[in-house]
Formats: C-alpha cells, structure tokens, sequence
C-alpha cells in the first residue's frame, strides 16, 4: 500500500483568532470560595491570569510560524469500517539511514507538540548512541487529524491507524514510545502488531488491569503483604486517592462526551481550566509559562474537529464506561521497557506492571511527571538509547536499523 | 403570631438589560461541537436539540415576557438569615398563605439542576382550599447560590448548615411548626432537617426520591431482615436500573462533587455549554415529558441570570460528600420524624422499598405510574394529591402541626 504523505503547514484563519479574541473579550468568570485554594478545581486567579494574557500578550502567529519548523504531514489511511481518515503527523528523519524508526503516540490533554523536545535529541547521530527517524501524530479527534465519523472507534481501530501510518512511510518495522493513551494504544498495538510489525516500546505510564486471584496469582499473593509493605501500602493508597478525587473528568467523558463538548467547544476559559487542571496536576512542579501554557490549550481550541471531539476517546475505549481500557488485550512478549517518572499520578505497584508485556528495561527517575517527553526530555531520551542501543536489552529489535552510523 | 416582616423585602425578578444584551452578545458567538453520525442520546445532548434550542435563545425567546409572567405567579421575598460561622445570606424565596387560617406550613425544597420555579405548578393546588383536603401556607426557598439567594462565602456550609437556615427561614415567618416537602437536594436536606429540627419544628415531611442508605441489622433490624428475602422482579428492575445509572449517568456528580470549580469556569461563560449540561438532565431524568423549547429556555435562563451564577449551584455536591469522600447522608443518620414517600417510575435511584426504613417513620407510602425526577413539575396534580392524602384527615401525618390541620 502506497499513500502519499502531503506536506502540512498549520495556518489557522483569520476569523478563528478574532472569534478567540472576541469570546475572550466577552469571557464571564465564577464567583469563588475564600481560600479555596486548588480544592475546588483550578483557582480563579490562574484562570484570570492565564485568560488576560491569552486575550492580550500570547502571539498565536508567532507560536505557529515555531510550530512550522517542525516538519509536518497529512496522509489518507483507510481504517476498516470507518473509511478514510485524514491523519496529521510529524515526521523527522535522522541523517543516520538506518536509524530506528520510532513511532511516538500522545494522550488526553497532550497532542503532537509533545515530541518537539525530543526531535533534535532522538535523530541525531553518534557513535556513542542510536538516533531514530521518528513519526508523531496526531490522535484522530486530536491537532491536525480529521475525527472519526462514526462510534465505535476504540483501541483497535486507533492501533490500525498507526500501524498503516508507518507502514505507509516504509516503516514496516519500527518501535514505539507513549504514555497516557499513547500507552493504552501502544498496549494494542503491541497486541495486534507485536514482532510482526511493532518490535519493541516503552512506556512512561506503566498501567494495566489490577491483579486478580485468577489472573495473576502472585502478584495478588503480593497485595496480601500490604500490612507490612509501606511501600504498596502508599502507592495503592495515592491511586485511591485519584480514583476518588480525580476522576470527574474520567467519568463525564466517558459518559457523556457530546455534553461536555459544548462547553469545551464554546468557552476559552472553560476549555482552559479543564485542560490547565490536567496540566497542573500532572506534573512534578513544571514551572508552566504563560505562553507554554496558552500555545498547548490553542492547539485544542484550534484543532481540525474542535475541542469536543478529544473527548470521545474515553468513551469509545471504555464502552462507554462499561469496560476498562484494555478490552481485549492479553500480556505480550513484545520487549517493553517502562520509565517511572515519580509525580506521575498514575502510579501503581511497580509489579503490576508485568503484567502488560515482557519487561526488558526499567528506569527510576528523580524527577518529572505525566507529560515526560515535555518536561523531562532528555531523561526519555536517555532511556530509549539505553533500551534500543548497543548493549541494551533491545538493541536491534527492528532488523537492518540499529541506529548507529 | 404575625411573621416577622421587618427584614423582610419583596423581591421582583428584573434582570439587567445590560445582561440580557451579554446573553445574545455570547450566544452570537456560539461554537458548536461536532458530533458522530447516528450518535442520538448515547454521547450526551444531541447537536440538533442544542443547535435548536442555542438559535430560539437568542433569536426568539422572550426573557422579559417569561420574567413578567414568574413576578405575577409568585409572590417572593428576600430576607437576610445568620448561619453559624457563615455571617449573613440574603435568602430568596416564595412565600404565599393559603386562605385558610389554620393552613399547614409547608417548606418547599428543590435540588439540583433544578430552582424555586418548581413549585409554580403544585402552588395553586397546595394553596387551594376545600373540605376535602388541607390546604397549606408554602414556601419555596432557594438554596443558597441557588435562583436569587446569596451563595454562600466560605467552604463547609454542608447539611448542617441548609437546616439552621430553613428553620431560621420557617421561624422567622412566624412558622415555629411546620411540614416539609423535598426531591433531589431537598430530599437529603430534608434528612438533615429531621434529624437536626425535627421533631420540634419539623413535624413531618415528604420526599419525591425515596433515597436511602441500606438498613443494618444494628440500625433498622426489621428492615434489615426483610431486605434480606428474595427481591420481586419490580425490585430487582429498580435495582438493575440504578446500577446502569450509577455506570452511566453519574459523571456530572462525580465532576461536581469533587471539582465543581473547574466546570464552573465553562457553565458561567458559555450559554450553550451550561444549556447542554442542564437540558441533558431534564430530558434524561422525566419521564417522557413533553419539554417545549421555552419551558427549557426559561429553566436554564434562571441558572444563567442567577444571583450568585451558575458555578455557585455545583458546591452543594463538594460540600455534602466532602469533596466525594463520604456518603451524602453520613450526617443524617436515624431520623424519627414521620416521613411520606412517593415512588415515581422514571426516578433515577429506585432502591428497594424496605430501605426506605431508615428514612423514619414511614406513615404514607404512593406508587405512581408515571413520573420521573422532577415530580413538582412533571406531576403536580400526582404529587399535590400524595401531599393531602398524607396531611388530610384520615392520613399518616394528620393533624401533626398542632392547631393547624389545614381545614378551614
């Protein structure tokens, strides 16, 4: 199959900034408790804050003409019984020929911005470590890529995606790297393209089902070692935690995702705040500019199927919110390797993780969190030239391609 | 005893041109979503019943003629009430005395996504007298933050506090005794009130969503064992229902009850995303009512004109379970208060009946053939009729506020 990728450039019109900017002008706040603080969601001083410089400093144009320099595409893939999606991806290749091709995958709140740092570090060459060609789309729903039409569009269909992306660019053999549902679907991808095709990925949110008697009777034992392991007992208790405060945005989305849609598609600030909260949150004290912030929610209020869209994904992954993430999908012997990055809210016992795939690499980091590739780059850099790089646990995964000059 | 009227100020409903001209203004500039092909009610408020509803609100719905009709319906009032370590709210609420002199005192409370505006339809019939029923003195507060009523300033203004104010409200009416009706919000804060205020000026009350904790046998034994037989297959139905609803249907609350601020910042400045968000409930919650676009557009346009703002109504969900870590009714435990129920089909929560138990002392019991959430609304006549026959002559509940049968 031959599909031709076409060079993209993003170029929001004129009427779109000055709808923005005239919604922002017209923008009505909340009232707030006294000290309130981060209790209650994201405080009305970041919002104002954020919302005056949005309205008034942040120079969308300027971040777009950045955003050209990294070079981008759109390309015709043919998903089975959705037709055809119209997917926008960046695409770098190393000067090194036989670099690895790497196929990276962002989640919800994030999108293909989250590769930027990455690009100058993972393509270029050494003797001393691999470099890789890669390829970073947009989710479809997501940046540039056209949405899906129809229901029903979950793991398989986005792994589908993906597989054929790379397949098309001559890619017939590559690895992955992910994190929020660039995890879940590289957990699908690995199930349904694993060694044929996807030879090996890591992870920096190690997630999967939690143990049962029946599935995995020792690490289940393990849970049964609670009362004297502070170190399970702290971590099975920060996931509560989350389960029971974090996941109103879990639950509405994944229920009811046109509802929300409206007031995502409609109101800057609100898109902002559920955004910002994510972005907040997810992180081990990432010292957020105004104008990183402001160019990572424009992206989703400038995207091709709007802000309303993204939201779908939790619903179509879940059923709906009658099934977990990973419909379907069994452990695999595909090498993984998993990066633990510590303020990453999703963080469960590091035993479970084994449970997802063969686990051929581990690192430990002191710092960083949920969006790993934009805060800590170089730490995730430095894990894929160890994990695929001569004398790591996959080096030459993908035959011919080992990365080195 | 005359009410107290020196506080209290007559309130007419008179929204700013400057607001009404901020409504088209935004809603001139709405941004619809997408939505998939064939999605229906699956993934939320259609495009089209939005579209529709977002084009009448801004072209052709009347506010003011709406506003007029509300002022001549409903007498209301404000008054400024002290909570404990929450000073002073300005409150808002309706108030009209029946004609008869020894009416019963009736509280009125509504929930959320709801407003005072519930009690219009069942007004007239309450009020009404005749020698075949008690007739009753209503009032219909607005929760605070709710409608006209101030919100309140600072966290933790939970269960304890909406019953001090109620009891506030009623006494300073110069209603030392009275009854209380409830569904959604008022259902559970009709709890507290029993629990806090009852028996000695909550003398009884009725709830439209008989929802309650499971008996224990060391809380309601009688009720615990019964719970234990074999569940009918009407039960076992409701049982099922609310289970898919809690999978399905209870992402608003879990948002609301844990951060109701960061989905307060979209319902405040987007007319289309709080419609969305509200219209989504009265449809899904009634049972096959026939919503019309205006009825719609004036519910969500008391929401988007109110007092304190949209935001401001989702705190009650943070605060009663704080911030979604216990139970709503933790704090409500074994009222004695007589208590009425009605059961109506189209409820959200329909948990089996031997639970209902743990309510109080259950002296009037009502199944309906139809009817959802908002009984007051969907219902009058049906929940008006449970009412009398619960307080009439003959019922659980007769003759409970001393004096004051409700008879002329």
């Amino acid at each position: 199959m031959t599909t031709w990728a076409k060079p993209f450039t993003v170029a929001v019109p004129d009427a779109d900034v000055e709808r923005l900017h005239a919604k922002l002008e017209l923008a009505t706040f909340p009232d707030e408790l006294d000290g309130a603080g981060w209790d209650y969601g994201v405080p009305l001083a970041d919002i104002k804050r954020l919302s005056e410089y949005w309205k008034n400093t942040f120079d969308w144009r300027k971040a777009e003409r950045s955003i050209n320099e990294i070079p981008q595409f759109t390309t015709d893939i043919e998903v089975d019984g959705f037709g055809s999606l119209n997917v926008h991806f960046v695409h770098q290749k190393s000067e090194v020929e036989n670099a690895i091709p790497l196929l990276f995958v962002h989640g919800w709140p994030g999108h293909f911005l989250e590769v930027r740092k990455l690009l100058p570090l993972l393509t270029a060459g050494s003797h001393d470590h691999p470099a890789f060609h890669v390829v970073a789309p947009s989710l479809p729903g997501f940046g540039f890529s056209e949405a899906p039409g129809k229901p029903g569009f979950a793991g398989p269909q986005f792994a589908e995606t993906f597989n054929k992306l790379m397949l098309s660019l001559g890619y017939n053999e590559y690895v992955y790297q992910g994190g929020d549902f660039g995890h879940i679907i590289g957990v699908y991808v690995a199930n349904i393209y694993g060694h044929k095709h996807m030879k090996g990925w890591l992870s920096n949110m190690p997630m999967y089902r939690r143990p049962t008697a029946f599935s995995n009777p020792l690490l289940f034992l393990e849970l049964l070692t609670l009362p004297f392991n502070k170190t399970l007992r702290d971590r099975i208790a920060a996931v509560q935690h989350l389960q029971t405060t974090g996941m109103g945005y879990f639950n509405v989305q994944a229920t009811v995702p046109q509802t929300i849609g409206y007031s995502l598609a409609d109101s800057p600030i609100g898109l902002l705040a559920w955004l910002y909260e994510k972005l907040y949150m997810g992180v081990g004290g990432y010292p957020w500019t105004e104008d990183e912030v402001l160019e990572w929610i424009s992206i989703y209020w400038f995207s091709r199927a709007g802000p309303g869209a993204p939201a779908r994904i939790y619903y179509e992954l879940t059923g709906g919110n009658s099934h977990d993430l990973f419909e379907g999908t069994t452990w695999t012997s595909v090498p993984l390797g998993l990066a633990w990055f510590p303020q990453e809210p999703v963080r469960l016992p590091k035993s479970w993780a084994h449970m997802i795939g063969k686990v051929v690499f581990e690192s430990d980091h002191e710092v960083g969190g949920h969006f790993a590739a934009f805060e800590q780059p170089q730490a995730l850099v430095s894990d894929l030239r160890k994990m695929f790089g001569k004398g790591g646990p996959a080096h030459g995964v993908v035959p011919g391609k080992d990365g080195y000059q | 005893m005359a009410p107290a009227a020196d506080t209290e100020t007559p309130f007419t409903l008179a929204v700013p041109d400057s607001a009404l001209e901020l409504l088209r203004a935004k809603l001139a500039l709405t941004r619809l979503p997408d939505e998939l092909d064939g999605a229906g009610w699956e993934y939320g408020a259609p495009l089209a019943d939005v579209r529709r509803l977002v084009a009448r609100w801004q072209d052709a719905f009347d506010w003011r003629a709406h506003e007029n009709a509300i002022n001549d319906a409903l007498p209301m009032f404000t008054r400024p009430l002290a909570v404990d370590g929450h000073g002073t709210l300005d409150v808002h609420y309706v108030h009209k005395r029946s004609e008869v002199p020894n009416a019963i005192p009736l509280l009125f409370v509504h929930g959320w996504p709801g407003h005072f505006l519930e009690v219009r339809k069942v007004l007239p019939l309450l009020t009404a007298a005749s020698p075949e029923h008690p007739s009753f003195h209503v009032v219909a507060v607005s929760l605070p933050g709710y409608g006209f009523s101030e919100a309140p300033r600072k966290p933790g203004f939970s269960g304890k506090q909406y019953a001090e104010l109620f009891n506030k409200l009623m006494l300073s009416l110069g209603y030392e005794e009275y009854v209380y009706q409830g569904g959604d919000w008022g259902h559970m804060l009709g709890a507290y009130t029993a629990v806090q205020c009852g028996p000695k000026n909550l003398k009884a009350w009725h709830t439209n969503i008989p929802v309650s904790e499971q008996p224990t046998l060391w809380s309601h034994p009688l009720a615990y064992l019964k719970s234990l037989l074999p569940y009918d297959q009407k039960t076992l139905e409701g049982l099922q229902a609310t289970g898919l609803y809690r999978m399905k249907g209870l992402g608003y609350m879990i948002q609301q009850a844990t951060k109701p601020q960061t989905i307060g910042y979209s319902l405040a400045d987007s007319p289309a995303g709080l419609l969305a968000w509200v219209y989504e409930k009265l449809v899904a919650w009634s049972d096959d009512y026939p919503w019309t676009d205006d009825e719609v557009l004036e519910w969500v346009s008391i929401y988007w004109f109110s007092r304190s703002g949209p935001a401001a109504t989702l705190r009650i969900y943070y605060e009663m379970t704080a911030g979604n870590t216990q139970d709503i009714l933790k704090g409500a435990k074994g009222p004695t208060v007589p208590v009425g129920l009605s059961y109506f089909p189209q409820e959200v929560f329909r948990l089996p009946k031997s639970w209902a138990h743990t309510l109080g002392k259950i002296v009037f019991v009502a199944e309906h053939g139809k009817g959802g959430h908002f009984a007051a609304h969907e219902q009058p006549e049906a929940l008006v009729g449970d009412v009398r026959k619960m307080f009439g002559k003959g019922g659980g509940a007769y003759g409970v506020v001393p004096g004051k049968d409700g008879y002329a």
